[in-house]
This record gives structure tokens, C-alpha cells and sequence, in this order.
């Protein structure tokens, strides 16, 4: 479960400060200032104690001076965050005024802010005051992020785990449905038939479904893995045009396809790339009226060794302002298959990860006259 | 298929059983005997003898790595064809390796499976 930060106002007593000044008056001044805010206090008088001092105390936060014998103050914050990476506490220099040079150094070494002396008590509460929230709020935030990701880690396998208990009867159905309209188990009148086109049909649709549910899972979870080999994409592209002009013949429409001379050959999971290019062509067929072409077009990239799959259709193009949903998981536009055809939202999401995943990139624009191009760029080496 | 010997065929989903069974009538092979987990299937199998057995990777209780450890401690010389759902590598290879003979995927389409059924067994036997 996932618990968003409390709005309750942050709590800054107990929070624990190193305070390293070599001087002792100054230790003790900004020890009464702070104690007054419940800071639970640690003091160092040098850098080299500072560092051992850290390592025991682990501080939410440290004060430190500049000018100290031995290791000076920039030089113990870079050791620090040396030590301590991220993880390391905000540092504040102590500065004597008007020394800007000590300012930028400081900050350079890695300081997110300078307290000048003489120290002004409410100045020096207010400066640590919203130092300590902002570093709050940003474990908070990093609790909170380390949450989602977990969270969303299950969902992954839990879509993964239904899909794959979905997979095998939605198989069987489909399976069983065939040998009875093949009369496997005797003769069916027309009425008989008409029920079992109907289930297999439902049953094949939801097999589909489930495969992207499946795809999608399979990539977020980091399983997506690239089987490369060179390709001839255009061989490749042709067989997914044969394929698809199955389906389009069903709604009277056509894909046409433009290959480049020479071939082009890439190094590429073909497998994958397919999926992508089928999935691009079974959208155009879903969107597209009865009676037009859709076009399917490999070329040759400006840079050599690139490479263009375009999909053209004359559907009704992408609605305005809903581009940006078209490559997000789950999302559908506004506008409907042609043929009533299901969709997940999920076809497009998996193209721009697996196009991604050979370090291409694939965009969407609507063409001047009617319909809409997909563009995937595919680089010479992914 | 020019198989015809024995087939027994375990699966803990009737549905599966049901499927695959027209699958092999279709190919030809009447000689059919089934079972529902792993340890009706040592019992089906010291019973009936089959020449092959169809063996599901994913069951509850006793899962088809341990039922085919079983069957090949039973009897060394059986021979075994693993049944999956999307290709888990890692399982595939662990059958291979304790003696299973070859695997088959049973979510492809019918004809898929019934060509893999058909080729693999009379691969198994020398019968292609």
C-alpha cells in the first residue's frame, strides 16, 4: 500500500545537527540559538573530529565553518560527500561576512546555503528551519517514489500472472470451438454454426487482448530482451502486408506497399519489429472507411545506415490535442474502429517500447489531406 | 502422425485434457489414457505402461519437474514430452536436462499444435 505524506506540519524537534567550528564561543552561541527549537546538537572542533562525528551522530543536518586548523571546511564537505554521496546531509557554511569568494567555494564543495557571522538568532532558525522541511519533504518524496515503484512492480506481475492463467482456456475455447464448427463431434445446422463463429470470434479477441496485457507486463518488468539479427525489413514488411490484406479484404479496403531499392537490411529483433509493424497496419485497417488504401512504405533514412517504416491510412486522423495519448498505456482517442473492432489502448504503447528498446523512435502526424502517417526511425546499430 | 503406440496425457485442466485429446484423435492416435496430477500419473503410468507421456509443466501439488523426476526414476527409458503455456525458458531447460525428450506449446493455435505434436512424437521415435 501506498501512504501519501502527511499534510500535518512537519515536526522539527529531535532532528539531529553537527555543529564544527573550531571556535569555541561560536559552538556556543549557535548551540543556545538552536536548542531553543528542540535540535537535538553534536559539536566538533575540527574537521577531522567532524568526520568521526559523523559517522556515530548521522546528522540530518551540518553547520560547518570555513576556517579551521587542519582540514579546512570545504575541504571536510568534500570528503563528506565524498563518503556519503547522496545520502549525505545538507551542509551549511559558517562565514564571516562579506566573503563572497568563501560563498561560491562553498557552494562548489557541494554547501547548499552560508549562515554569515555574527550569527542573528532568527535569521539562523529560519534559514535551518526551511532546510530541515525541504530535506523532509524530500524523503518523503523519495519513501513515496521507492513505494510506487513497488507498487507498481506488482501490479506488473499480477497483470502478468492474470494474463497467463487468461491465456490457456481463452486457447482451449478458441480450440474447441473450431473442432465443433468442423463437425469433429457430428454435423451442426446453420443457426449451430452461427453461435460458434460467434464464440471463437469473442474468444480470439480476448486472446489478443490478453497477449498485450501480456506484452506490456513483459516489457515494464524490465523482460524485454532483443534477439538481433540482421533483417531485410522490407522482405519483412511485404509479409505483414500479405497478412494484413486478409483482414482489410473483409472491410473492402487495401494495403499497398513501397519497398526500397536496394534493400535495406538492419540489425534488428525481427520477431518484435513485426509485432510492431502488424500492429501499426491492423490500426490503420481498424480506422480506416470501407473503399480506401492504406500505404505501407520503407525507405532510407537522411542519416546512411537509418531507416523509415511509414504507415500511411485515410482514416480520420488523430482528434486535435490527442496526440499526446496516443503512445500511453491504456489510452484510447475519441474515435471508434470502423468495423467495431475491440482494442486495449495498449497496441501503440508496446510499438513506441519495443521501437524504444532499439533505441528508434516512432511519431504520429496527421497528412494535409485526409488520415494519418506513423513514422517509425530506426537507427543503424540499436 | 505415424505414431501409434500408447499416449498418456497429464494436465490438471480438464479443458486442456479435453483439447489436446481431439487433437490426438484428429492426428489418429485412439490410444489415449489421461490423468489430473502428478501422482495419478505415476499410478496411471505403472498401470497402463504407455509408450509416451504428454506431461504439463504447471500443477498444483506436484508440479511436471517433479513428476517427471518421478517417472524417470520409475522408469529411465520413458518417454517424456513437456506441455507449456508461453515458453518458460528456464523450466524448458530444466526438463531437458532431467530427461524429457522434447516440449510443446499448447497456447499457439490448433493447427500449431497438432503439426508440433505430430512431428515431435514421430521425431521421438524415428518415425518421420
Amino acid at each position: 500500500m501506498v501512504t501519501p505524506p502527511t499534510s500535518a506540519p512537519i515536526q522539527l524537534a529531535g532532528r539531529k545537527i553537527l555543529i564544527v567550528d573550531d571556535d569555541r564561543l561560536n559552538l556556543r552561541i549557535l548551540g543556545g540559538i538552536l536548542k531553543g527549537e528542540g535540535y537535538v546538537l553534536a559539536e566538533a572542533d575540527s574537521g577531522e573530529r567532524a568526520l568521526e562525528l559523523y559517522a556515530t551522530f548521522r546528522p540530518e543536518l551540518v553547520l560547518l565553518d570555513v576556517m579551521m586548523p587542519g582540514i579546512d571546511g570545504f575541504e571536510t564537505c568534500r570528503r563528506l560527500k565524498r563518503d556519503y554521496g547522496d545520502k549525505c546531509a545538507p551542509v551549511i557554511f559558517i562565514t564571516a561576512k562579506n566573503e563572497s569568494d568563501d560563498v561560491v567555494e562553498g557552494l562548489g564543495a557541494g554547501g547548499v546555503d552560508y549562515l554569515p557571522k555574527p550569527f542573528k538568532p532568527k535569521e539562523v532558525l529560519a534559514r535551518l528551519r526551511s532546510h530541515m522541511q525541504n530535506q523532509i519533504l524530500s524523503e518523503q518524496q523519495k519513501l513515496l517514489v521507492e513505494q510506487l515503484s513497488k507498487a507498481d512492480a506488482a501490479k506488473n506481475r499480477f497483470l502478468g500472472m492474470a494474463a497467463h492463467d487468461l491465456r490457456n482456456p481463452l486457447a482451449s475455447i478458441r480450440g474447441l470451438a473450431e473442432f465443433l464448427r468442423e463437425g469433429a463431434v457430428g454435423p451442426l445446422n446453420p443457426d449451430q454454426i452461427e453461435l460458434i463463429e460467434t464464440i471463437h470470434a469473442a474468444s480470439q479477441s480476448m486472446l489478443e487482448m490478453v497477449n498485450e496485457l501480456l506484452d506490456v507486463a513483459t516489457i515494464e518488468s524490465g523482460e524485454l530482451k532483443l534477439h538481433l539479427e540482421p533483417c531485410n525489413l522490407g522482405e519483412l514488411t511485404a509479409k505483414c502486408v500479405t497478412l494484413i490484406n486478409m483482414e482489410a479484404a473483409k472491410k473492402k479496403t487495401h494495403v499497398a506497399y513501397e519497398l526500397p531499392a536496394p534493400p535495406v537490411t538492419l540489425v534488428i529483433d525481427a520477431a518484435k519489429m513485426k509485432q510492431v509493424i502488424d500492429n501499426l497496419l491492423s490500426n490503420a485497417v481498424k480506422y480506416s472507411p470501407p473503399g480506401s488504401t492504406i500505404t505501407a512504405i520503407v525507405q532510407a533514412g537522411a542519416t546512411p545506415g537509418t531507416c523509415h517504416i511509414l504507415v500511411r491510412d485515410q482514416g480520420p486522423g488523430i482528434p486535435e490535442g490527442e496526440r499526446d495519448k496516443l503512445f500511453k498505456d491504456f489510452s484510447r482517442l475519441s474515435i471508434k474502429p470502423t468495423g467495431g473492432e475491440n482494442s486495449t489502448g495498449l497496441g501503440l504503447a508496446i510499438c513506441r517500447k519495443i521501437v524504444e528498446a532499439h533505441r528508434g523512435t516512432i511519431v504520429a502526424e496527421n497528412l494535409p489531406s485526409r488520415g494519418c502517417e506513423f513514422r517509425v526511425t530506426l537507427p543503424a546499430n540499436p | 502422425m505415424n505414431f501409434t503406440g500408447m499416449i498418456l496425457l497429464v494436465d490438471d485442466e480438464p479443458h486442456i485434457r479435453k483439447y489436446v485429446s481431439l487433437i490426438l484423435k484428429q492426428l489418429g492416435s485412439p490410444r489415449l489414457v489421461e490423468a489430473a496430477n502428478g501422482e495419478e500419473a505415476i499410478a496411471v503410468y505403472q498401470r497402463e505402461n504407455p509408450d509416451l507421456v504428454l506431461l504439463d509443466v504447471n500443477m498444483p501439488k506436484m508440479d511436471g519437474i517433479e513428476t517427471l523426476k518421478r517417472l524417470k526414476e520409475l522408469d529411465p527409458k520413458c518417454v517424456v514430452i513437456m506441455l507449456t503455456s508461453l515458453a518458460n525458458r528456464e523450466t524448458i531447460v530444466q526438463a531437458l536436462e532431467l530427461g524429457a525428450a522434447n516440449y510443446i506449446r499448447k497456447d499457439t493455435p490448433k493447427e500449431e499444435i497438432a503439426q508440433a505434436l505430430s512431428s515431435t512424437i514421430d521425431a521421438c521415435f524415428d518415425l518421420s
